[in-house]
């Protein structure tokens, strides 16, 4: 992740009256795909909006491409697709003519919006409903529609706001596939803001996850998802406690765990320990080691442990006096 | 359905302004209001009434005698007179008639709509400010007045000068054009902006409907009532339709009543505050919706 950021955020804070929404964020957003997670009201929503100029932070500053985010209308408009959490139903319109109407909406003229929603459509899987109007679309060919929305104007980045939340399994592995088709075959960045944490897993490689207002995590996702170096999974058969006692002796940590009513434990091997010099313990104890598997955490683990650990945000009206009276105008 | 598995095609192509975008605003309301069938009914009704004139001037070129008098007991005059009567003003405000009813059941599709399911939010997510979907939103109101007021009014002037051989009659009455779309323009100006602010709070079509009446009708009898119980003219000035005619008609110089010729002034001060009105309320509902949809 060497290249330019396209976005850029520097101590940015944003309140709605005297609630804040977003705390002091600092981050470099670099092309790619990236994951947004965290609970409701962790200021995922709002920062999108920050980001798609419909909000003016109310303190920090905010670039896009390198341009202050007040400068960057045109900037977001030419490079940046969004696709809404909610639908916007616009009434009595086909699903040809929403998209091509969000096209016009970038800039794109009327028959260049048209021919280009044609082929978005064919490309999301919706060629053959592209005329029925869009208030009779199921939800997952809503979602869709949304995507073909974005897309159609060949943005570098995607803003997607939850986009397989309420799909059943089949609509959600089918707008999946969309997505990495997106980002492999077509080169696309993804800002992916969701709380569906497997979809990050399977779509992203960088994550920033937000817990009321802040950012308690903005890094690559694999060492997130990798267990602790030397962390094992075990289950064995015979006389256990004598074998578990000379391996805390030996400096193994070990956490004992009853599983479906198996003799089990989480070990942590010290460095220079393998697994061979674990199962010739376990012979000269007379253990029998049924399975040792690698510890392997989910993302969902590791955000809640995170929001856990990270301290509470200071109340409003905790904060310094002068950094709410800063004016908007000095946010760019 | 399975994936269209077809290959990702990029687009290049130059993007053009938000000014440009907020046409395209324009352009779907339109198609939205038309789409609804019951707004062809008012439509047909205005249609009718300039199908009538049509068919009048035609038969007052063509059959002089049987055409004038029917024109003269219609009390249309095709050729402003030295009295100033002029019956293009007269078509406009029966048109008008027929756009108060339009506006009253389209203002839903119009704006709405958008307000009770996040067309706003699709609409501002695109990049435009506030003020690009309010002026495609006002243009598309502006659009559906003047095809019913201002383009069938022009066509019976033109039409009146295509059917006679008098080529001073274009010359004379140019100002029939610019008193038309001056009128119109009153129309779009004040009608438009109290309709999107009404749309904005109100969203659906009976208490739009409702509330648009009562602003522009029921507000007539009451001033009406008071004038004829206090014998003051200037309660006249609470019947906000009354106050559009007295407006739109200093653009054509003709006052029927002296009187409003008096009241003009105070009509066009009620109404430019009216529509000030109008247009910071529907300022703070997006400005709100924004922050909060």
């Amino acid at each position: 992740m060497g290249e330019v950021p396209f976005v850029q955020m520097d101590q940015l804070t944003h309140r709605y009256g005297t609630t804040v929404a977003l705390q002091e964020v600092s981050l470099a957003l670099r092309p790619g795909t990236i994951g947004l997670v965290g609970n409701n009201g962790a200021g995922k929503s709002t920062l999108l909006k920050i980001l798609l100029g419909m909000l003016r932070p109310t303190q920090g500053r905010v670039q896009v491409f390198g341009v202050p985010l007040r400068r960057a209308r045109d900037q977001l408009r030419r490079r940046f697709g969004y696709m809404a959490e909610a639908t916007a139903v616009l009434p009595l319109l086909k699903g040809v003519e929403y998209v091509a109407l969000s096209g016009q909406l970038y800039g794109m003229t009327r028959r260049q919006a048209f021919r280009r929603a044609h082929e978005v459509l064919g490309y999301v899987g919706l060629g053959e409903l592209r005329y029925r109007r869009v208030d009779e679309y199921s939800r997952g060919n809503l979602q869709r529609l949304k995507l073909a929305a974005a897309l159609v104007h060949d943005p570098e980045v995607l803003l997607l706001d939850e986009p397989t939340n309420g799909l059943d399994p089949p609509g959600r592995e089918a707008m999946l596939a969309l997505l990495h088709d997106l980002i492999g075959q077509g080169g696309k960045s993804v800002l992916l803001c969701t709380h569906l944490l497997g979809d990050v897993e399977r779509l992203c490689r960088h994550v920033v996850m937000l817990d009321r207002g802040r950012v308690i995590y903005d890094g690559p996702l694999a060492p997130l998802l990798q267990g602790q170096q030397g962390q094992w999974e075990l289950r064995w058969r015979g006389p256990g406690e004598p074998w578990l006692a000379w391996l805390r002796n030996q400096g193994v940590q070990v956490q004992p765990s009853q599983n479906n009513h198996q003799a089990a434990a989480v070990v942590v091997l010290p460095t220079d320990w393998d697994t061979r010099r674990l199962f010739q313990s376990a012979l000269e104890h007379q253990v029998v080691i049924q399975s040792l598997v690698p510890v392997e955490r989910n993302l969902e683990s590791v955000f809640l442990q995170l929001a856990r650990s990270s301290p509470a945000p200071p109340r409003s009206e905790e904060l310094p006096a002068q950094q709410l009276a800063e004016v908007a105008d000095d946010a760019d | 359905m399975p994936i269209d598995v077809a290959r990702y095609h990029g687009w290049n192509g130059t993007l053009r302004g938000p000014w440009y975008s907020a046409l395209a605003v324009t352009r779907t309301t339109l198609r939205q209001v038309f789409r609804r069938k019951v707004l062809w009914v008012l439509l047909a009704l205005g249609l009718f009434n300039f199908l009538l004139y049509f068919a009048l001037i035609y038969a007052s070129t063509q059959l002089p005698r049987v055409g004038d008098r029917l024109l003269e007991r219609m009390d249309f005059v095709v050729r402003p007179d030295a009295q100033q009567r002029n019956g293009y003003l007269r078509f406009v405000e029966q048109q008008g008639l027929v756009v108060m009813m339009l506006l009253a059941f389209a203002g839903s599709v119009i704006i709405g709509a958008d307000f009770r399911q996040r067309g706003v939010a699709f609409y501002l997510a695109h990049g435009l400010h506030p003020v690009h979907y309010l002026w495609g939103k006002w243009l598309a109101v502006a659009v559906l007045l003047a095809l019913v007021t201002a383009l069938p009014a022009l066509v019976l002037f033109v039409e009146y000068g295509l059917f006679t051989t008098d080529w001073d009659y274009w010359w004379q009455n140019r100002a029939v054009v610019s008193s038309v779309l001056g009128y119109v323009l009153v129309m779009a100006v004040v009608l438009g902006v109290l309709l999107l602010a009404l749309g904005t709070w109100l969203h659906k079509t009976v208490p739009i409907a409702i509330t648009w009446t009562s602003l522009l009708v029921l507000s007539g009898a009451v001033a009406g009532q008071l004038t004829r119980s206090t014998g003051n003219r200037y309660w006249l000035l609470l019947n906000l339709w009354r106050n559009v005619r007295v407006v739109g008609r200093w653009f054509f110089g003709y006052y029927p009543r002296p009187e409003d010729r008096l009241l003009a002034p105070w009509a066009a001060l009620i109404l430019g505050g009216l529509t000030a009105l109008c247009a910071a309320l529907l300022w703070w509902q997006l400005v709100r919706l924004r922050r909060w949809d």
